[in-house]
């Protein structure tokens, strides 16, 4: 197909100008080159397989017979699936509805001007950038049953231990509120960034047209925000759904399947009970999810602004 | 009074800092006592700090192993990472053909495509060339993650170079490709250095892949061997602690350098797409 695209400029290009020259070159093309290899090797082509493993039936060590659809009805008719979807859904939906806000706020705030504001902004970054398995390590200290800040704390106001881990509500709130820890400062980030090139001579020209700050805010940074926002809430649909890491680590989905999520149910049938048919067919459906949410989210903040 | 708001202003971001980075301040300074203060004591401060978790994880765990193989599986995939997508990028940044808009598009679905729909049938294909344990596959997983946002990050370095430079060479009788290797890339090493930069902390910090190909313990990454400790010894809270503030020690390091190339990264990365 990219070979196609080249004939007309090759055609019907002059020898004359350079520039015209260089776009009958191979050379981007070649260049493209090692890159669309490891695409192909590493997402394409096992894709094409998972396709295939999803209907077929077949373990680690092979593939088994043909069955059709049969992987998919069985998912659709077991309470895992519809478990794992709804905790997906409440996960990616919290995270990105209080990331966003918790950013927001943040954002506009460290876009003030005060002292020390760029050790501020640095310092908010740290629990993106630290690794997950080091926060899960100090959060799971923090919320332990026995010797684990939080509990000390609720007893010493005299309220009783909170089992966060072996609590199924309790569980869902700890791994949401980590992730949420973990992912507002990209939030801020990009929010701060927008924020920052947003033109000063706005609000002066505002101010003297009488808005209030709240008018300010409403009129002028808001619709300036609309793009990034846009943007932010569809990646962060995107990477809460495909997050592994924070449910795995803290909970291993448990107690009793109450935090897991498409990717760690995906992740069970493939490596814990050896089905990598149903595992296959339970990541396809996380990428038509994934398909039909960014769907969604674009045409929902269209209409909106 | 304007001078007091500020001051203020400060007091308020400080105490944000404190309560945000909480639970990180308390894996260091917890790291410094034993497991029986950590959990009977009520205040955060260690009283009697002791370097005893630290001499644990030295002489009786895999520690600097695991250290080593993060740093050769994370220095690996990024140097490739950057050879692929400085490539792609000078092409997106100077060449007009359909071809690189798909390929942008292709990027974006890269981006988005959940990553263990990939892991399932690699780790088959992987196990039959028996090549799980294995730092190729994780690597090789690791530079296509990181392709998307390298490539759209260096093509916008390159974009500030001036294609003037570039005429003024072929003028000269430059080919494109030494335009890019003599001209551009010495010109955007900074920007290059930014990229690769995040792209080890990304690999260094990544658990997912890594814990899925790398099970036997000579091979194991940072974050595996360490959620390994979490299983083995889950309640010896000070030896986890102190392994997960050395774990942390270069990515914060690393960060320091990279944090005024945060917000263009941001930008570069999100909006471009």
């Amino acid at each position: 197909m990219p070979l196609k695209v080249m004939q007309p400029y090759a055609a019907s290009a002059p020898k004359a100008d350079w520039f015209v020259r260089t776009r009958v070159q191979p050379l981007p093309y070649l260049l493209l080159l090692p890159s669309l290899a490891l695409i192909f090797l590493i997402e394409l082509y096992p894709f094409i397989n998972g396709v295939s493993f999803s209907v077929h039936k077949g373990s680690l060590l092979g593939t088994g017979p043909f069955v059709g659809l049969d992987n998919y009805l069985r998912l659709f008719n077991s309470a895992d699936f519809y478990n794992s979807l709804w905790f997906s859904f409440v996960f990616a939906f919290c995270n990105v509805a209080i990331s966003y806000l918790i950013g927001l706020a943040l954002a506009l705030f460290l876009n003030l001007d005060f002292p020390g504001r760029g050790i501020c902004r640095v310092a908010l970054l740290v629990p993106w950038i630290v690794p997950a398995v080091v926060s899960i390590v100090s959060w799971k200290w923090l919320i332990a049953d026995r010797g684990g800040l939080v509990n000390i704390f609720l007893n010493s106001v005299g309220i009783g231990p909170i089992y966060f881990l072996s609590d199924s509500g309790w569980a869902m709130v700890a791994v949401i509120v980590i992730k949420i820890w973990r992912s507002f400062p990209f939030m801020m980030l990009s929010l701060l960034a927008a924020l920052q090139v947003i033109d000063r001579t706005l609000y002066e020209a505002g101010k003297i047209d009488g808005a209030n700050g709240r008018q300010l805010f409403w009129y002028i940074t808001l619709p300036h925000l609309k793009n990034i926002s846009i943007i932010q809430a569809i990646l962060m649909t995107i990477w809460s759904i495909n997050d592994f890491e924070t449910p795995y680590l803290l909970t291993q989905g448990g107690p009793s399947n109450a935090t897991e999520n498409l990717i760690l149910l995906s992740y069970r049938f493939t490596f814990g009970r050896n089905d990598v048919g149903r595992g296959s067919a339970v990541a396809i459906l996380t990428l038509v999810v994934l398909m039909i949410l960014s769907t969604i989210i674009m045409r929902q903040q269209r209409k909106a602004v | 009074m304007k001078q007091y708001r500020k001051w203020l202003l400060l007091g308020v971001g400080l105490v944000i800092v404190l309560l945000v980075d909480f639970p990180i301040i308390t894996v260091a300074l917890n790291s410094f006592r034993t497991t029986e203060t950590i959990i009977s004591s009520h205040s955060i401060l260690p009283t009697q700090p002791t370097l005893a978790n630290y001499l644990y994880i030295n002489t009786r765990t895999r520690f600097w192993t695991f250290l080593i193989n993060s740093g050769i599986v994370a220095a690996c995939s990024t140097l490739l990472g950057i050879v692929l997508a400085s490539l792609a990028g000078f092409a997106m940044s100077r060449y007009r053909a359909r071809i690189l808009a798909s390929y942008n598009q292709a990027l974006l679905i890269v981006q988005m495509f959940p990553l263990i729909l990939a892991i399932i049938p690699l780790f088959i294909f992987f196990r039959k060339l028996d090549m799980v344990n294995n730092f190729v596959p994780v690597m090789l997983v690791y530079t296509l993650t990181q392709l998307p946002f390298a490539t759209w990050m260096l093509r916008s370095y390159f974009d500030s170079i001036p294609r003037e430079l570039d005429e003024a060479a072929t003028m000269d009788g430059c080919s494109p490709l030494r335009i890019f290797l003599q001209i551009i890339l010495p010109l955007t090493v900074p920007g290059i250095a930014a990229v690769a930069i995040f792209s080890f902390l990304f690999s260094y910090n990544e658990f997912f892949i890594s814990s899925v190909f790398l099970r036997d313990e000579d091979r194991m990454t940072m974050p595996v061997g360490i959620q390994s400790f979490m299983q083995q010894y889950s309640t010896d809270w000070g030896s986890l602690m102190a392994a997960a503030t050395l774990a942390m020690v270069p990515t914060l390091i690393l960060f320091l350098f990279i944090q005024k190339y945060m917000i263009s990264g941001a930008t570069a990365g999100a909006v471009k797409g």
